[in-house]
């Protein structure tokens, strides 16, 4: 997994604010569906309104417009980065493989549960033809994977993209709780899955988590074997992992610890990683495994 | 990293000074139908002719940077650039409103959300038009407020909203959980897809098509691999106007309902992903 997770990045909201004056205005939003354009609009009246203030003369109109252009820009952007995270979800519960591939860029890299990487957009449909058969919905199987939840954040240079979101799936198999830190990248104009990154929270079958929890997947559980051995090895439900957030907090702003927490927060053998090891188990201690892996 | 917002706020403010060169380049190749600038695209879009004039003059095929426009004629084509962001909004809260009426058995609100020749259609029960009939057969659900001991929940998610570029119109995929439960009958689960089109009529957005395909129905306790409800046909207590627009089986069949939007990185058309067999309806 790339290691800048914690991009130099802050909204553009906060960058701007200081040219507008409007900085109470803007509130920190968090997702484009919000009232943001809302926001845009009011900036545009006011930036009418304020046109022939004298005290804005420092700053040519054009140089206002260039930095309200980027605004809309951005806000466009994290809209469409949506899309592509969505369209992924529907991809998915349908088995577009081939459309699905088709959102990567050509050098993405995938990584699902405990499978390990793959490399590339042909890698990608590879895995996916691979491990779930032919293009298209198969009589019988179920595989929702719905797309909730996105926190989308845009580059200042507004070429790359990250949104932390989750999957909800009510499958044939159970349910399950994927979480997502992606990266997106802005490609001739087009953004694309840079970096799909989706560590398991829980899998249970239908009868529920409180009867039962899967054990993370494994590279070889199933074919294909992955490029590259997993970025990190976690537990799943009821241990946990917390995949790190590309962002930092939006109320105080302190970025995310950047040492792992969880299971493997510390050294095995030392208090830390002792205590972390019970934490959300079951109360015998025991993690539920319900198919081990093979030799 | 990012401990002080105020030197970041310092550091960055500058930036935009130095992006007019670069704006335009990029909305040249922007896939997005969100503005004019997506005009010269392959997005398919195209808006009108007034727009279409004024975006060739502004963007035009787009080599022509930002600076050589007006004032006016960016701010024009930003102005339009946010009105398309705020339909996008508007009609995520139509839509979200829609389900919280429909999830409480509020029918008369939900109907008035449409437009007075729109049209609903849930599952295999067909095409009901106009707001009187959309109330009567959302009566059919139960009466309105919802009944004690009732869940009726429709979860209105994920959505994929795609606004036409006259701001006009738009169309949504919208991916739709539902929780059902009534007195002396076991809970259901369910999964459902939304494929709805709207209009905005003197400024305010209503449904002028609400479509909700079953995907999936289970008993709450069986689970997909011992239960699959299969959907309701048409009423007979109160008809519909049109037989359903398309046939086809929820779980354990399998059907996909035909795409709006067109693929967000390659712009394609979705329109001729070809849908699976069923040998109950005689698709090959």
């Amino acid at each position: 997994m790339a290691p800048n997770r914690l991009p130099k990045s802050v909204r553009a909201e906060l960058v701007e604010a200081p040219l507008f004056s409007f900085g109470a205005a803007l509130e920190r939003k968090c997702g484009p569906s919000t009232s943001s354009g809302r926001t845009v609009l009011g900036l545009l009246a006011g930036w009418l309104a304020l046109m022939a203030v004298p005290a804005f003369a420092q700053q040519t109109p054009e140089q206002r417009l260039d930095a309200l252009d980027k605004r809309i820009t951005r806000l466009e952007d994290m809209n469409q980065v949506e899309k592509v995270q969505r369209a992924y979800g529907y991809f998915v519960d349908k088995g577009q493989w081939t459309q699905l591939s088709e959102l990567f860029a050509d050098d993405a890299t995938l990584e699902i549960g405990g499978k390990g990487l793959f490399l590339g957009k042909k890698r990608v449909l590879e895995y996916m033809q691979t491990a779930f058969g032919k293009d298209g919905p198969k009589e019988g199987l179920l595989a929702n994977h719905m797309q909730f939840q996105p926190i989308v954040d845009i580059s200042p240079d507004g070429k790359t993209a990250w949104v932390r979101s989750r999957a909800f799936v009510m499958s044939v198999g159970g349910w399950g709780l994927p979480l997502y830190e992606d990266e997106f990248v802005k490609d001739n104009g087009t953004w694309k899955f840079k970096r799909e990154s989706g560590p398991f929270t829980m899998y249970s079958s239908w009868k529920g988590w409180g009867h039962d929890a899967l054990n993370n997947t494994w590279p070889d559980k199933f074919d294909p074997p992955p490029d590259l051995p997993p970025s990190t090895v976690y537990l799943t439900y009821p241990a946990y992992w917390i995949i790190p957030f590309h962002y930092p907090n939006p109320v105080t702003g302190k970025p995310f610890p950047v040492e792992p927490v969880g299971a493997y927060q510390a050294p095995p053998g030392t208090p830390e990683q002792e205590a972390s090891l019970k934490v959300g188990r079951l109360a015998d201690g025991t993690q539920p495994i319900a198919q081990p892996p093979k030799d | 990293m990012i401990t002080n917002p105020s030197t970041v706020r310092a550091e960055l403010v500058e930036a935009p000074l130095c992006l007019a060169a670069n704006a335009a380049p990029e909305e040249k190749n922007s896939p997005r139908a969100s503005g004019p600038a997506s005009l010269p695209t392959s997005s398919g879009r195209t808006g009108p002719v007034v727009w279409a004039v004024l975006v060739g003059a502004l963007l035009g095929f787009a080599a022509v940077p930002a600076h050589a426009q007006t004032v006016e004629q960016r701010i024009a084509a930003y102005k339009h650039r946010v009105e398309l962001l705020e339909d996008q909004n508007a009609i995520e809260d139509l839509q979200a409103t829609y389900g919280y009426y429909f999830d409480k058995g509020l029918w008369d609100q939900a109907a008035a959300l449409f437009t007075p020749n729109g049209s609903f259609e849930y599952g295999q029960r067909g095409v009901y038009i106009g707001q009187d009939h959309i109330r009567r057969a959302m009566l059919l659900f139960g009466p309105q407020g919802l009944a004690a001991g009732h869940l009726n929940n429709h979860m209105m998610l994920q959505p994929i909203v795609t606004v036409a570029d006259d701001g006009l119109s738009a169309k949504a995929r919208w991916q739709g959980m539902i929780m059902l439960g009534q007195p002396g009958q076991n809970g259901l689960w369910g999964i459902g897809l939304s494929e709805n089109e709207y209009v905005k009529q003197k400024g305010v957005w209503k449904i002028s098509k609400a479509h909700f395909y079953v995907t999936a129905e289970t008993d709450y306790d069986a689970g997909w691999t011992k239960s699959a409800i299969p959907m309701e046909g048409p009423s007979a207590l109160f008809p519909p106007d049109r037989p359903p627009s398309e046939v086809y089986r929820a779980f354990p069949g399998v059907y996909i309902p035909p795409f709006d939007y067109k693929h967000p990185v390659t712009g394609k058309s979705l329109a001729d992903i070809p849908e699976p067999a069923d040998d109950v309806v005689g698709r090959k």
